[in-house]
């Protein structure tokens, strides 16, 4: 499964950005810190403009430095985010290919064939892959759609595509409202649903 | 996060796991390189020597600053300075479980607490030098520099570390400080 719309690498590029940033910021801030400090060891008051002025330039650049660093964790945070989402989806989407296979007594021999009529080879390049006759790879498709009760092949896959959009409209207001395992748990009314449809 | 990771994992063959940051990184190999140019490259005594003490000192400063505000597996709480634990890894070690930990396990831990605390006695150390007060005094000069064969004994041993655990528990360990990424190997429990 490619979702080619979510821009993890160009987020992790940001968030590398932000590290040398902070890095570089937090090493000046230090230096000025450091600066101020032994000026003020040496001078002893602060009413100089010079060393005010260092001081302030001081404090901004922790004040910068803390503020990039909250940033950053926000950014790391949603990126993982980002990431548990799509594991849930991943790993949802083979246990529900799964069950429905299983429902509709497949065959080994017809769950392979449709799983690999799920990702998109023709009967030609089944049969290849499975070392038969593509004949007999017809008549394999043929009783999986049966089974499925769609007329053919484009309605079969949209069978599944239909969960898994359904399902990530579930995970958007399943994360915001409940903890990460209500997620996975409250799928089984949505399924059987699903099961009504088929 | 760990318990939606676990339940898939039973289906990928072996699983990525994020774990180091990115700043995380940057400190850790900017820290390694100060060691390396102050201990065998830039002469001492020289001006570059004690800028780049400095550096480290102030590395090492972020880096705490980080592990109080930074994501989890960057955190003190992801690994809290503690021999028991760390004995008890051991004993686990001994009865040949090869649990994998996220973030540092307990004896890289503790490594990482006597790296961090070497450094600043350091660059302490290599401070005072340059003061009026501590100019040639002598236990300062032997204590920067005992404290700093101390430092590379301990790399030496973080090193072997790493290489043991990446042989035992079989996640590349350097790859994940490199990339961030800690690949674990199908069917093995998380902490």
């Amino acid at each position: 499964m490619k979702l080619g719309f979510w821009p993890a690498k160009t987020k992790e590029r940001r968030a590398t950005v932000l590290a040398g940033l902070i890095l570089l910021q937090g090493l000046s801030a230090l230096f000025f810190v450091g600066d101020v400090f032994f000026d003020f060891q040496d001078d002893g008051h602060l009413d100089n403009p010079h060393l005010l002025l260092e001081s302030i330039a001081a404090v901004a650049l922790i004040a910068g430095v803390i503020f990039l660093m909250i940033e950053l964790r926000r950014l790391l945070s949603r990126m993982s985010d980002m990431q548990t989402g799509l594991d849930i989806a991943h790993g949802h989407m083979a246990t529900i290919v799964e069950e429905f296979f299983d429902e509709w007594n497949l065959t080994r021999a017809e769950k392979d064939v449709a799983i690999m009529i799920l990702k998109g080879l023709d009967n030609d390049a089944i049969a290849r892959v499975r070392n038969t006759a593509s004949g007999t790879v017809r008549a394999q498709a043929t009783s999986i759609y049966a089974k499925s009760q769609s007329d053919g092949r484009a309605q079969f896959i949209s069978l599944f595509v239909e969960e898994l959009i359904a399902g990530n409209e579930r995970l958007r207001t399943g994360a915001e409202y409940g903890p990460e395992n209500e997620v996975i748990t409250d799928h089984s009314p949505d399924r059987n649903l699903c099961k009504e449809k088929t | 996060m760990v318990a939606i990771e676990q339940r898939t994992s039973g289906r990928a063959s072996a699983r990525e796991v994020a774990v180091w940051d990115p700043l995380v990184r940057l400190i850790h190999w900017s820290l390694a390189l100060t060691i390396l140019l102050n201990g065998a490259i830039v002469e001492e005594e020289s001006k570059a020597h004690e800028w780049i003490g400095y550096i480290a000192l102030g590395l090492v400063a972020l880096r705490l600053i980080w592990a109080l505000i930074g994501p989890k597996h960057a955190r003190f709480s992801a690994f809290p300075p503690s021999p028991a634990r760390a004995f008890r890894h051991l004993r686990a070690m001994v009865g040949g479980e090869k649990t994998v930990h996220l973030s540092h396990n307990p004896l890289g831990a503790l490594m990482v607490y006597n790296i961090w605390a070497s450094v600043i006695a350091v660059g302490v150390t290599g401070y005072m030098m340059t003061t009026i007060t501590f100019f040639g005094v002598e236990w300062v000069e032997e204590a920067h520099e005992v404290i700093f064969g101390w430092l590379l004994i301990s790399v030496a041993l973080h090193v072997a570390g790493v290489a043991f655990d990446t042989w035992w528990s079989g996640v590349n360990l350097v790859r994940a400080m490199i990339n961030g990424r800690k690949t674990i190997p199908e069917g093995r429990e998380v902490q």
